[in-house]
């Protein structure tokens, strides 16, 4: 018997050393893959927003890559996206990152107005290739998907009584209920806004926020695995996480259509 | 292999001595010491199994643990520094003296300039009124300025089903409305949802119990697909979301906006 059990030893240590081993070739390929996608991910930005380099002068080469320039041309691209919104009916939303506010506008009027406690962009958004990045931006993105802690309308439904003595009259509405409020808007192009509510004093707050992180951590962990397994690029989504007082952070989620409009200046 | 060889080499002299069979009293004294030599690393064997497999365990479970952290939190960390940071010229005088750079930004300028009055010119200068929904909240402006501002009550987001099917919801629409007329003490007349919320029978269409006086307050603006801002007797209710539709207001805020506000006149809801 003790020799039959020390005859699997040697076969245990190879299943282990080849399972650790492809376990490493698979993390190294999954890591390299995932770093491959926002390369890719700037390039078809490049391709689809870029100028047409080759076409310019040096000079005009280097006024594309001067800041004043550059600082002009996102001025006129938020505006221009803020001027396009405006001439729907529609409720959209327009955030200056620069000055830290998000707005809320109806065919141009500023609505309402909240300030943004801290912003964190994407490195492509921020230092990728200027020009692409503001044409990208001189179009306002259209909201495609949400994900949210919170319902977009609060429906509750009532059944209507058979007969006058089953009425019973309204309640005062609970308005101290306070739920916890982040939420993720995916735009078409594949930009993510992430708004987190700025409150996370209680333990409530702070688990809801934990397990919102991780469920769309894994959400995205598990689409880039299903690429990988396919010897795919993973998608890559530029972000822009911001934080807003609880309050404002529910009356843009309400406000904003489902297929609501963004303008961003960056 | 080598295990294999070392415990074959420790059971065969053991096997010859058996075959042999000449001492069966020092057999006797060999086999109780080999008893005794083979009980000791039993009674240990099972203690060291066991931390053993425990050791592989919490070894198993922390690289688990550790590849998904690794997953989950590094590798979106990874994806930042993946790509080059593209630095852009500042301050380059010689840019700067360039006739066609001269030329770029003046008609830049030019552009923002001509898109700023453009987007401006969108907020009227004239009275508008904007409800917030969320917070229950009115903000009346005149000249691109904050007049009054106060509590108010818009839709309930309640949805009201009969045993028929029958549905209601009751929200206030959001958008961008005009005040389409203007009444002094408004008449309610109600609609077939107030019957059926109260369980009664739906009556006639002009029936005169479905008309009701001084429910609305002394003014109403109507702002279209038979929404009204008007006033209320449940004033306590105001700051909350209890209406089936319309935007209630108190008496006197009701009178500044019924004053400031015509036909015409914007009204922002969100």
């Amino acid at each position: 018997m003790e020799t039959e059990i020390d005859n699997k030893k040697p076969g245990r240590k190879v299943t282990f050393i080849v399972l650790i081993s492809i376990i490493s070739v698979f993390i190294i390929y999954y890591s390299v893959m995932s770093m491959i996608s926002p390369v890719r991910k700037l390039e078809q930005i490049k391709n689809e927003f870029g100028a047409k380099t080759a076409e310019k002068s040096d000079v005009e080469q280097r006024i594309l890559m001067d800041s004043t320039y550059l600082k002009l041309l996102k001025e006129k691209a938020f505006l221009q996206s803020r001027i396009v919104m405006a001439e729907t009916d529609s409720i959209y939303l327009t955030l200056n990152l620069a000055d830290s506010t998000a707005n809320i506008e109806i065919s141009g009027v500023v609505v309402h107005k909240a300030k943004m406690k801290s912003v964190k962009t994407s490195k492509i958004l921020k230092t990728g290739n200027g020009n692409a990045i503001l044409s990208m931006l001189a179009t306002p993105f259209t909201i495609s998907h949400a994900f949210a802690t919170i319902k977009k309308e609060p429906v509750m439904i009532k059944m209507a009584p058979k007969d006058t003595s089953e009425y019973k009259p309204d309640i005062m509405p609970d308005t101290s209920i306070t739920e916890p409020v982040n939420y993720i808007l995916e735009m078409n192009g594949g930009i993510r806004i992430y708004v987190y509510q700025e409150e996370n004093v209680k333990l409530s707050d702070k688990m809801s926020h934990l397990s919102f992180d991780i469920n769309d951590r894994l959400r995205d962990t598990w689409s880039a695995l299903k690429r990988v397994a396919v010897l795919k690029v993973p998608e890559y989504h530029p972000f822009i996480k911001i934080r807003l007082p609880r309050t404002d952070a529910k009356i843009i989620f309400r406000a904003i259509p489902k297929n609501g409009q963004i303008a961003v200046f960056n | 292999m080598e295990n294999e060889k070392i415990i074959n080499e420790g059971t065969q002299p053991e096997n010859e001595k058996n075959s042999a069979g000449t001492n069966p009293v020092n057999d006797e004294n060999i086999n109780m010491s080999d008893k005794a030599l083979s009980q000791k690393p039993k009674t240990g064997k099972p203690l060291f199994t066991f931390f053993r497999s425990l050791f592989i365990i919490i070894c198993s479970i922390l690289i688990t643990c550790s590849l998904i952290l690794y997953i989950l939190y590094v590798v979106p960390v990874l994806n930042e520094f993946s790509h080059r940071q593209k630095s852009e010229t500042t301050n380059n005088q010689e840019l700067k003296k360039d006739l066609l750079y001269k030329k770029q930004i003046s008609l830049l300028t030019k552009d923002i300039q001509r898109l700023s009055l453009k987007f401006n010119a969108y907020t009227s200068g004239q009275s508008y009124i904007v409800v917030n929904t969320i917070e229950n909240r009115f903000f009346l402006y005149t000249n691109k300025k904050l007049i009054r501002e106060g509590f108010c009550s818009s839709g309930s987001y309640t949805m009201l089903q009969t045993s028929g099917n029958k549905k209601w919801i009751f929200k206030t629409p959001k958008g961008k409305y005009w005040i389409h007329g203007k009444t002094t003490n408004p008449v309610w007349k109600r609609p077939d949802w107030s019957f059926v919320e109260e369980g009664s029978p739906i009556p006639p269409k002009d029936d005169f119990s479905r008309y009701e006086y001084g429910v609305l307050g002394d003014y109403a603006l109507a702002i279209g697909d038979g929404y009204l801002i008007h006033g209320t007797i449940y004033k306590r209710f105001l700051g909350m979301p209890v209406t089936h539709g319309c935007v209630r207001l108190n008496d006197e805020d009701l009178k500044v906006i019924f004053n400031t506000l015509n036909i015409g006149s914007k009204v922002y809801i969100f």
